[in-house]
């Protein structure tokens, strides 16, 4: 198994912008890496550039130990998976699986083998003698995985790879992802936006935004201990609320903060007690409910149960649990201490 | 009559009418002479035996297959390898090049006409099928045509290619000429089709008989006229016949991908 080391790696374009400012890590031999961030915040590129794809404009990058810079992607140790699979269209699903054995010089009967092998570990069988053009989405999907796991490289590089398919697909091969990840053992390196997919799936998380890196740490740290604004707006659906500390009825630590709420952490509290707010639009997930509300400290988005249900216009009453908000400096966004949670026993807002 | 039937008839009547010339060369071409001035039609196939035999087509055929095949294969090696580095390598003067090959499709083909007999004159190659093959075999419009094609063709399969372990000539043989065969077949087949027909530049660089093209060989069939008092109209369509057959099966052979070729990019 092989690790990778990235060290202060810079990216900027010839009459360009910056596109990585100075990014920093170091994954495991056999890490389970997600990196995830909005559109254009340099994850594609600094994926592409652990590939080779890319050249550094400064910074050091190393796998199994090895610097990389100016080795071709060819001998790097690395398979890859594209957003839109890039299958060749010309070839058969066979072709397609044992042509990087092919180029590595593989005889036609141990790159056959192998490609079946592959094959029927993805439920490709049936499907080998056909072209990309004649395959579902999902299909296609397997045979980009099937790609790169016919090779046994020591890294994966998986650029959005399930971006292009429905829901109920992508649920379905997050849990594949995962399971073959499991069972190949290879560092993987995940690039994504959609946080639910970084969650569910990674060992680590690293949230980037405008090519810096914000945090680089397991998911449960990640949800529950953000770095900063960013990230606990970033991470979580539906999504943190944002407050002024100082405009939270209850609230006693300092003034310059703003507290981050995830929706579970309010609740609706009986009639006239708490915040009141007004319910602008409801949402029905299946069992619960997530209702936007306007208060007087902001709107403020929160899940409830479907029986405490409200209909829009609705006045409702509702209780924050303070402890458990999250801390940041107004002026930078930096995580701070939440004095609250010290004292566990104080009510949260009576 | 519904409406659909009436275009293909009138379909079907301007196709004849744009085969009719080439109709009625084959058919004269299977006339005698006298028959043909009689105007009382007698079979023959004596008009390609002595064009072949006797004024030595076969000979011309030859040349022109040999001469139009090199440039062909020769031009659309270079084309696509030209093509493939102008669509995906960036270079120091890569767009200087570039547009140098594109300023190439302004220059009308006379006015290289004396150049290129001085240059070849100078080493030597007036007179070989070097000489007729070297200046036609660097094509900037296919060059242009291909590069325009293989940027449309996703980056990705490339990148894909090279995670896989390729290089970039194999890139460029398993993936790109693959996905690229519609229009370097048209272009084959235009650049084939050019030469082919090409009249001046042999005309300009041959003067031994035993290199001249089926277009020289034909002029000369026509100048020479062995009808004696009348023109041997028969035995001249017989030539042509021979110097267009070898096009209409090509033709025919890709015109497929030629019509694809030609509306390639039209539509997403």
């Amino acid at each position: 198994m092989t690790g990778i080391a990235l060290t202060d790696i810079r990216k900027s374009y010839s009459n360009g912008p910056q596109v990585l400012h100075g990014v920093s890590m170091s994954i495991q031999p056999g890490e389970f890496v997600v990196i995830v961030g909005p559109s254009g915040c340099g994850k594609s590129t600094l994926l592409r550039m652990i590939a080779g794809l890319e050249a550094c404009t400064e910074g050091e990058i190393a796998i199994g130990g090895r610097r990389v810079n100016e080795v071709a992607p060819r001998d790097r140790d690395i398979a890859m998976i594209f957003q839109n699979y890039a299958l060749y269209p010309h070839m058969t699903v066979r072709e397609n699986i044992s042509f990087g054995l092919e180029l590595r010089g593989v005889k036609r009967a141990e790159r056959h083998a192998r490609a079946e092998e592959v094959a029927r570990m993805l439920h490709l069988d049936p499907y080998l003698d056909r072209k990309p053009g004649a395959l579902s989405g999902g299909q296609r999907q397997r045979v980009a995985m099937g790609r790169a796991m016919a090779r046994d490289a020591g890294v994966f590089l998986m650029d959005e790879p399930l971006s292009n398919l429905d829901n109920a697909l992508r649920v379905e091969m997050r849990a594949e992802i995962k399971a073959l990840h499991r069972k190949v053992g290879a560092t993987l390196v995940y690039v994504t936006h959609d946080q639910t997919e970084a969650l569910s799936m990674a060992d680590r998380i690293a949230v980037m935004k405008d090519g810096h890196l914000q945090q680089f740490d397991t998911p449960a740290a990640i949800y529950d201990r953000p770095a900063n604004c960013f990230v606990a707006g970033f991470l979580g659906q539906p999504p943190m609320n944002f407050v002024l500390a100082r405009d939270m009825p209850g609230w006693t630590g300092g003034k310059d903060i703003t507290l981050g709420l995830r929706p579970d952490t309010i609740s609706v509290a009986p009639s006239g007690e708490g915040l009141q707010g007004r319910v602008v639009l409801s949402e029905m997930t299946g069992s619960d409910l997530i209702l936007h509300c306007e208060t007087d400290a902001g709107r403020l988005v929160i899940t409830a149960p479907r029986h405490r249900l409200d209909g829009v216009g609705e006045t409702v009453s509702l209780r924050p649990n303070l402890t458990r908000a999250h801390a940041f400096d107004t002026a930078t966004g930096a995580r701070l201490d939440n004095p609250l949670q010290a004292r566990t026993a104080e009510p949260a807002l009576a | 009559m519904k409406p659909e039937a009436l275009w293909s008839l009138a379909a079907l009547a301007a196709g004849l009418i744009f085969l009719s010339p080439v109709l009625y060369t084959i058919w004269m071409s299977f006339l005698t002479v006298d028959s043909y001035y009689a105007g009382t039609p007698v079979l023959t196939l004596d008009n390609y035996r002595a064009a072949l035999g006797e004024f030595d087509f076969l000979r011309y055929l030859l040349n022109s297959l040999l001469v139009s095949g090199v440039v062909t294969l020769g031009g659309l090696a270079l084309a696509v390898m030209a093509a493939f580095a102008f669509a995906r390598f960036t270079f120091p003067g890569g767009d200087f090049l570039f547009a140098a090959v594109v300023a190439t499709l302004m220059i009308p083909s006379h006015i290289t006409l004396i150049p290129n007999y001085l240059t070849l004159a100078k080493v030597g190659l007036l007179d070989s099928y070097a000489g007729l093959i070297l200046p036609a075999i660097s094509n900037g419009f296919a060059a242009f045509f291909l590069r325009q094609y293989i940027r449309g063709i996703p980056r990705a399969l490339d990148e894909a290619a090279y995670m896989d372990g390729a290089r970039p000539l194999q890139v460029l043989w398993r993936v790109i000429v693959p996905l690229a065969r519609p229009a370097i077949l048209s272009m084959g087949l235009y650049i084939f089709i050019t030469e082919w027909n090409n009249y001046i530049w042999p005309l300009v660089a041959i003067s031994d008989s035993d290199l001249y093209t089926l277009q020289i060989g034909l002029a000369k069939l026509y100048r020479e006229n062995p009808g004696e008092d009348v023109i041997n109209w028969p035995l001249v369509m017989a030539a042509s016949t021979i110097t267009i057959l070898p096009i209409l099966i090509g033709f025919l052979a890709v015109e497929r991908h030629l019509v694809r070729g030609i509306t390639m990019g039209a539509v997403k």
